[in-house]
């Protein structure tokens, strides 16, 4: 029995999908296409029995989808599929008449016709005859779009698939750009339905998972099989710039490392390609490369100009993304975030195309005042800002096509595109946005993004101006079929009805009325009592309305039920009285409901805050980096030349062009020059401190125990109130530190701390490139199970990666001697370690006890070169000869101590033995805090009994020594950077504060302007404040 | 016995006394003795003494006796078996007080053992912190090379923590080194950022406070034979000093919800109240001077916890709470490796507007006053102890070398850890040196 009932469902199945599949000409050409094709992308399979399995699996599988989704219409073209049972031939064309056409952006047509058959676009325009054979839809008073597209969905990924474990993948799962969204799209709640609902009519299918992550596909959005709705496949690779936590702690943890190993995977992409035409060519005499269907399929990327389409967030990444693409003969697309408009200037210089999500911020949470003033100017700028986003881009001459992605709710799309428009936005670049823009993107814009005789038949039908409030989607189509989005009422009872009974018994006035969306209620007046009714109800479909109401009134007891068919202006009913006969009665529309608009105007923060555009966008942010004027005299100081020339009483300091130009006595002061009287005042060269984490994105890239290819310049970021704050104590240049998780760590990066500039341009040009090791408890206790566990095999390792470089660098010398056959695969880092051997990159170790200080100088004079410095250095004192015989400095705390065993032998004489032991010694903050005051820092070393001189120069001359930078800073010499400071007083004493802190001639910090813009930041804050208030309150 | 074992004796007996007996002298040499008691008058005479709580003296004498001063001015009368320490340009102040610290239950991180900070469990008011402060620790010595005479060690964790005590910095036990036992008792204030968590914490914490409460009107009636008998409850026992307001209720609170919300819940329960910590307390100053409700700044070195306030917001606290006419007092971080920084948290705030002259008494005279110890230590007055400094210079000053400590008029040693190392190593320094210049 039950197996009947299931060969029952499976016949209905069947049965189901004969409705679908329609044959049309189109189809003819499609298979002619498919057996004339000299060279078919996919071979047809031979029908064998492990297939048929296959196919029987599937057709079961869509028996059950079938159960779920039997309402829905299906999808029209199944080409291949053979025709079951009746052939249906239900015709496909339809005439739109009457209908408003917005035909492209900006291209409106009134009182037009618009044509389709079998999916296509027929005909358009005013003056058409809709074809006889046409289904007639009368669109008065309604607007038609062209269907919407999304340049970016999770549609039909919403389940990647995580294990990959069959074929030559790759060594690390993050790597899957073998995989096509078309083959890995899963039509199980997909996601097509809520798109739908947008009005999008098609989208761009991207993988998400992993840092390559698989090919898009353009998918129509119009139910059926996956073959069915593919439009565009191979559209572009999808790449995630941060680390999935899927796959655990797998190489790449951080965001370095991510670029690192997308960087590391383009160029194996290169090789592996060029080792397969040489193989190729000449197999005999060569080890066969490996077989990569990753690298294979990223050739399409390399190669044939396949767009990446890199998912960023927040504005550092899309910078991250340009940095890339000049390495790399690639095309960028970008998937925004919504904060493009800090960049606007260099969006515009690169013109990269951009995919804008409109998920805006959360408002900051100012409930209370207490909760206010825990809200920081950037959250509440960008809460502001962020609907503008769209319109200032535009206004740049930015295009972009939008996304639902990063949406929660589906229904904030439109919502979100109509604050976009109120916030500035021209109506016709929305709409290009959702339409003709992702159609030119992803390269359909032959059949998609407008509305023209031959183009597919997505369209959209509102019953307004889209961009308006109050607008609702009606019908989406899309390749010809409708899916109805928002069923519109075809039988209405609001109003006054006049109702008798059959007998003439009674006579009674009811009015209905509305009483909340989708709900109804009203009263019922009988013999002159008014009686509310306690329930009114409306089925659309089956025309019935029923309504209760108390009889209590009447003298009956119990509740009167009335129901009636609804016919136009009359009702048929008959009524349940308690304890009487129930009667017939009969009803007139004696007047119908007005129309009414009660729905009020959606509240908008007032678009009247003239925000200047500042970067950082946060506190403290600039508006463009401070001038520099040709000359600037600093007069009657007391000078710190931390040079030759010792200090300087009431002398001047001249900077000409941003360089140190001369110091000494009475200078005269070049016309045009900045004069600053500094009577009573010390100047100082700017601080330099030796070891930061701030202002970066991932400070430990911890997948691999050895990661010198990870660079922290890669990863800067801007958006960091430490650098202000530390310029404001006198810091002008820091050593931005890899973590200590690594024996060998990545490469650091030197920053100027030019706030008000593109994290990019912080860099200090001139600057020699280091790497971070770090020895002793902290690269072993990362997880368990990773080599190495102890501080003998921290040095093991270090030495077997040091002697892999060597050999790997012999592999290279070999290989270009005479360039013959398969070269050898660009290992970024090994290229490290090789530099690293050969002085290119300087080590800067993290260390604390004497033994592993010592063991790695000895390591390093094994392969003959030599430790920079180390870092944190506790018990360096305890080595000192050492570390003065093998070349070694020492940057190190002051009085850091027993935070954990390893620095238990902490001294505050740790720098001064060092410097009386004649090591080139430095003091460094491996703090963000301690980085704004490191000329406190140098003063705890007078207390430990150093010169003041010399403790000055911990953070100065010798700090820029010690890093290599000081050809450039660290003294006030003629010719190096103008970074200097002007101090209150001694710049050892605790009672002194810097006053202005210049960088390159250019005023960073000054007091006053530290006054100034606090409170310009209490008063944006407030008005802010004020806006989210009048929004919530409203 | 055979040749072999006897060879392996006198090794043993060799390496006994050639290796590990050497080990064990460096390694007393190494600790610091406690000084010995005061057995002698002393007279300080000819610095500039800063009695911190009256005049500042030039060219003066200060005269003490079994640890307690007894007499400070410029014609002292000694008496005969005198020692006088002629200190011309040198200046004497009282010693430091460190008004939160952990110095005494905490030697390592990361090494739990070495640590005795938080109890288990939320409600400990009947700790003790003195009962575990090791004497031994190194960080007692390298915080009294400071010019740190006093801590006031105080345990951590939970919602009551237990009670903080009052330490002096010299001695061979934690009983004598106790100045004050029960200096407060350390409340964490619940973080107000989930309101949710706030409320359940706030309940528990009025919870224990009136169960504690209870308890004691509760002793009361047995006491006073009103009632049967009520068995003896270790941790609400404790309480009853809070309620009879000898021990003040010190909560840890920083963020301007939590401090006001600590000033009504102390009105409410009629408990002293003192602020730790007190970053947003500028905010409600009148607040706390309707209440005179005293702070303790624990951090002046540090950035502000918001980025748009300006970036000497804490620097500047303690200038504008003594403008506002706030009573406060500064320590340094808890951490007691990091002690030896307190006087420059005081320098810090010097710098951002507070009065040379406050500095110093906010690390001195104040916490002794806010603290209940201003009768023996944080100012130089007769009949206070002898727990002084002897320095060139201001103390709140990097520059100035602290000289000599006294405690209670015991001398102490002050060849702390940190300095013993340098020697050590100086050594191996000089060494090579000499080698190399024979090369």
């Amino acid at each position: 029995m039950i197996y009947i009932f299931f060969r029952f469902l499976f016949s209905l199945s069947f049965e189901m999908e004969r409705v679908f599949l329609t044959s049309h000409s189109i189809l003819t050409c499609r298979q002619l296409f498919l057996i004339f094709n000299p060279k078919p992308k996919h071979t047809i399979m031979p029908l064998n029995d492990a297939n048929f399995h296959q196919m029987r699996n599937a057709y079961n599988k869509m028996v059950l989808l079938l159960l779920v989704f039997v309402v829905v219409p299906l999808l029209l073209s199944a080409q291949t599929t053979p025709v079951d049972g009746m052939k249906d031939n239900t015709p496909s064309v339809h005439a739109f008449i009457n209908a408003a056409i917005v035909t492209a952006p900006g291209q409106r047509l009134e009182n037009a016709t618009l044509v389709i058959r079998d999916g296509v676009v027929e005909s358009i325009g005013t003056n058409i005859q809709p074809p006889a054979d046409a289904r007639l839809w009368n669109m008065d008073g309604k607007t038609i779009y062209p269907g919407f597209i999304d340049a970016h969905s999770d549609v039909g990924m919403k389940n990647p698939r995580t294990e990959l474990d069959r074929g030559s993948l790759s060594w690390n799962p993050n790597l899957r750009a073998h995989l096509k969204a078309a083959d890995e799209f899963d039509t199980e709640d997909d996601g097509t339905e809520e798109l739908r609902k947008t009005g999008f009519t098609a989208a761009l299918s991207v993988p998400p998972l992993g840092i390559f992550a698989g090919e898009a596909v353009v998918m129509s959005l119009a139910d059926g099989t996956v073959r069915d709705r593919v439009v565009r496949q191979g559209v572009a690779q999808s790449v995630n710039l941060t680390q999935s936590g899927e796959f655990g702690s797998i190489y790449p943890t951080s965001p370095i490392g991510v670029i690192a190993l997308i960087r590391q995977t383009l160029y194996d992409t290169e090789w592996h390609r060029n080792a397969h035409r040489i193989y190729h060519d000449n197999p005999a005499g060569h080890q066969r490369p490996e077989n990569n269907v990753v690298l294979a399929a990223l050739e399409d990327v390399v190669t044939d100009n396949q767009p990446i389409l890199f998912r960023t967030s927040g504005e550092e990444e899309i910078l991250r993304v340009l940095r890339i693409a000049e390495e790399f003969p690639i095309k960028p697309w970008i998937l925004g975030n919504g904060h493009e408009y800090k960049i606007l200037d260099v969006l515009r210089e690169h013109r990269v195309p951009l995919i804008l999500p409109l998920s805006f911020p959360e408002t900051p949470n100012i409930t209370t005042p207490e909760d206010a003033l825990n809200q920081d100017l950037a959250a509440l700028r960008h809460w502001y800002l962020a609907p503008e986003n769209p319109a200032r881009l535009a206004s740049a001459g930015i295009e972009f096509s939008f996304t639902a992605h990063g949406l929660e709710n589906s229904d904030d799309f439109l919502k979100n595109i109509r604050e976009a428009v109120a916030a500035g936005l021209a109506r016709s670049a929305a709409l290009a946005a959702i339409t003709t823009n992702p159609a030119e993107l992803l390269g359909i814009g032959r059949t998609h993004g407008s509305l023209e005789r031959g183009k597919v038949a997505n369209i959209v039908v509102t019953d307004g101006a889209l961009f308006d409030d109050d607008t609702r989607i009606l019908d989406v189509w899309i390749d010809g079929y409708r899916y109805v989005i928002d069923r519109e009422d075809e039988v209405d009872v609001k109003g006054e009805w006049l109702l008798a009974a059959a007998d003439g018994s009674v006579e009674a006035v009811l009015h209905v009325k509305e009483t909340g969306p989708g709900s109804l209620g009203g009263r019922i007046t009988i013999d002159g009592r008014e009686i509310e009714l306690s329930t009114a109800s409306l089925h659309q479909e089956s025309r019935r309305f029923r309504t209760d109401f108390p009889g209590d009134t009447l003298d009956i007891t119990g509740t009167i039920r009335l129901t009636a068919s609804v016919a136009g202006s009359r009702l048929f009913g008959w009524a349940e009285i308690p304890g009487r006969e129930r009667i017939q009665w009969a009803g007139n529309l004696t007047s119908p409901h007005p129309e009414q608009d009660e729905s009020e105007p959606r509240v908008r923060p007032a678009r009247d805050l003239d925000l200047a555009e500042i970067r950082p966008a946060m506190e403290f942010g600039r508006s463009s980096i401070p001038e520099q004027p040709a000359h600037v005299l600093v007069r009657n100081a007391t000078i710190w030349t931390m040079g030759p020339e010792g200090i300087l009483e009431n002398a001047d300091l001249l900077i000409t062009n941003g360089n140190v130009a001369l110091t000494g006595y009475n200078l005269s002061a070049p016309s045009n020059a900045v004069v600053i009287d500094a009577q009573g005042k010390h100047v100082t060269p700017g601080l330099i401190d030796a070891h930061i984490h701030s202002g970066t994105d991932g400070v430990n890239e911890m997948g691999n125990a050895i990661v010198p290819e990870v660079r922290l310049g890669d990863v800067l970021n801007i958006n960091n109130i430490w650098m202000y704050r530390q310029i404001a104590g006198g810091l002008t240049t820091a050593h931005v530190k890899h973590g200590s998780a690594n024996p060998i760590g990545g490469q650091n990066a030197f920053v100027k701390m030019r706030w008000g500039s593109l994290s990019n341009e912080l860099l200090l040009e001139g600057a020699p490139r280091t790497v971070k090791f770090a020895l002793g408890e902290n690269p072993k206790r990362v997880g368990t199970g990773r080599y190495p566990e102890t501080r003998m095999g921290v040095e093991q390792i270090i030495a077997d990666r040091f002697r892999m470089a060597r050999d790997y660098e012999a592999r290279w010398r070999e290989w270009e001697a005479n360039r013959q056959g398969i070269p050898p695969r660009r290992d970024l880092r090994l290229d490290a370690i090789v530099d690293i051997l050969n002085g290119e990159i300087e080590v800067q170790s993290h260390s604390y006890r004497q033994d592993e200080i010592l063991a790695l100088m000895r390591v390093a004079e094994e392969f003959d070169f030599r430790i920079k410095a180390f870092h944190h250095a506790v018990e360096a004192y305890k080595v000192a000869p050492e570390l003065t015989e093998h070349g070694a400095g020492a940057v190190v705390w002051t009085d850091w101590s027993s935070f954990k065993i390893e620095a238990y032998d902490a001294t505050v004489y740790n720098a001064r033995l060092l410097h009386e032991a004649g090591v080139l010694t430095s003091l460094h903050s491996d703090d963000s805090q301690l980085a704004s005051r490191m000329n406190w820092e140098a003063a705890k070393m007078v207390r430990a009994g150093m010169d003041p001189v010399d403790a000055l120069a911990l953070v100065t001359i010798n700090t820029a020594k010690v890093l290599g930078i000081d050809h450039m800073v660290g003294s006030l010499e003629p010719g190096k950077n103008g970074d200097f400071v002007i101090w209150s007083g001694d710049p050892l004493s605790t009672f002194t504060k810097a006053e202005q802190t210049w960088i390159e001639g250019r005023r960073y910090f000054d007091l006053e302007e530290d006054a100034l813009l606090r409170r310009q930041i209490e008063n944006e804050r407030s008005k802010l404040i004020e806006r989210i208030l009048e929004v919530q309150n409203d | 016995m055979n040749g072999n074992a006897m060879m392996y004796q006198m090794i043993k007996f060799l390496v006994y006394f050639l290796i590990l007996y050497p080990a064990i002298c460096i390694s007393d040499a190494a600790a610091q003795i406690p000084a010995p008691a005061q057995s002698q008058p002393i007279a300080l005479t000819g610095g500039t003494i800063h009695t911190v709580s009256g005049d500042v003296i030039e060219n003066g004498t200060i005269l003490f006796e079994d640890g307690m001063i007894t007499a400070i001015g410029i014609n002292v009368e000694l008496p005969e078996n005198t020692r006088v320490d002629d200190i011309s340009g040198k200046h004497v102040y009282p010693a430091l007080i460190d008004a939160f610290s952990r110095i005494g239950i905490f030697e390592i991180g990361m090494v739990p053992m070495t640590e005795d900070i938080n109890e288990q469990g939320p409600v400990n008011p009947n700790v003790k912190v003195e009962r575990a402060f090791n004497p031994e620790s190194r960080h007692i010595g390298i915080a009294r090379s400071a010019g740190i005479g006093v801590v006031v060690t105080s345990p951590g964790g939970g919602l009551i923590s237990g009670q903080s005590a009052a330490m002096l910095l010299d001695g061979w036990n934690w009983e004598e080194m106790t100045l004050k036992s029960g200096a407060g008792m350390i409340v964490n204030w619940p973080s107000a950022a989930n309101e949710e968590r706030y409320t359940e914490t706030l309940r528990e914490l009025r919870t224990a406070f009136a169960d504690a409460r209870a308890y004691k009107i509760a002793r009361q009636a047995m006491n006073e034979g009103r009632a049967a008998r009520h068995d003896l409850d270790t941790r609400w026992e404790a309480m009853i000093p809070v309620f009879e307001r000898d021990i003040p209720v010190v909560v840890n609170a920083n963020e301007v919800r939590q401090i006001q919300d600590a000033i009504v819940w102390a009105q409410e329960e009629d408990v002293r109240l003192i602020i730790l910590g007190g970053r947003d307390a500028h905010f409600v100053t009148d607040h706390l001077k309707a209440y005179e409700i005293p702070v303790i700044v624990t951090e002046v070195l540090a950035s502000p916890s918001r980025a748009w306030e300006g970036y000497d917001t804490r620097y500047s606290l303690p200038a504008k709470l003594r403008r506002a006419g706030v009573t406060f007092a500064i320590s340094g971080e808890p951490d007691a490796a990091n002690a030896n920084r307190l006087p420059y948290e005081a320098g810090a705030a010097a710098a951002f507007g507070l009065p040379v002259d406050e500095a110093v008494k906010a690390i001195t005279l104040y916490p002794a006053e806010i603290l209940g110890i201003r009768d023996r230590v944080g100012a130089l007055e007769p009949g206070m102890d002898a727990t002084l400094i002897i320095t060139d210079g201001n103390p709140v000053e990097y520059a100035t070398q602290v000289e000599q400590v006294y405690i209670r008029g015991r001398k102490s040693d002050m060849n702390d850890m940190h300095r013993q190392l340098y020697e050590k190593y100086y050594q191996k320094v000089e060494e090579w040196q000499k080698i190399r210049q024979h090369q």
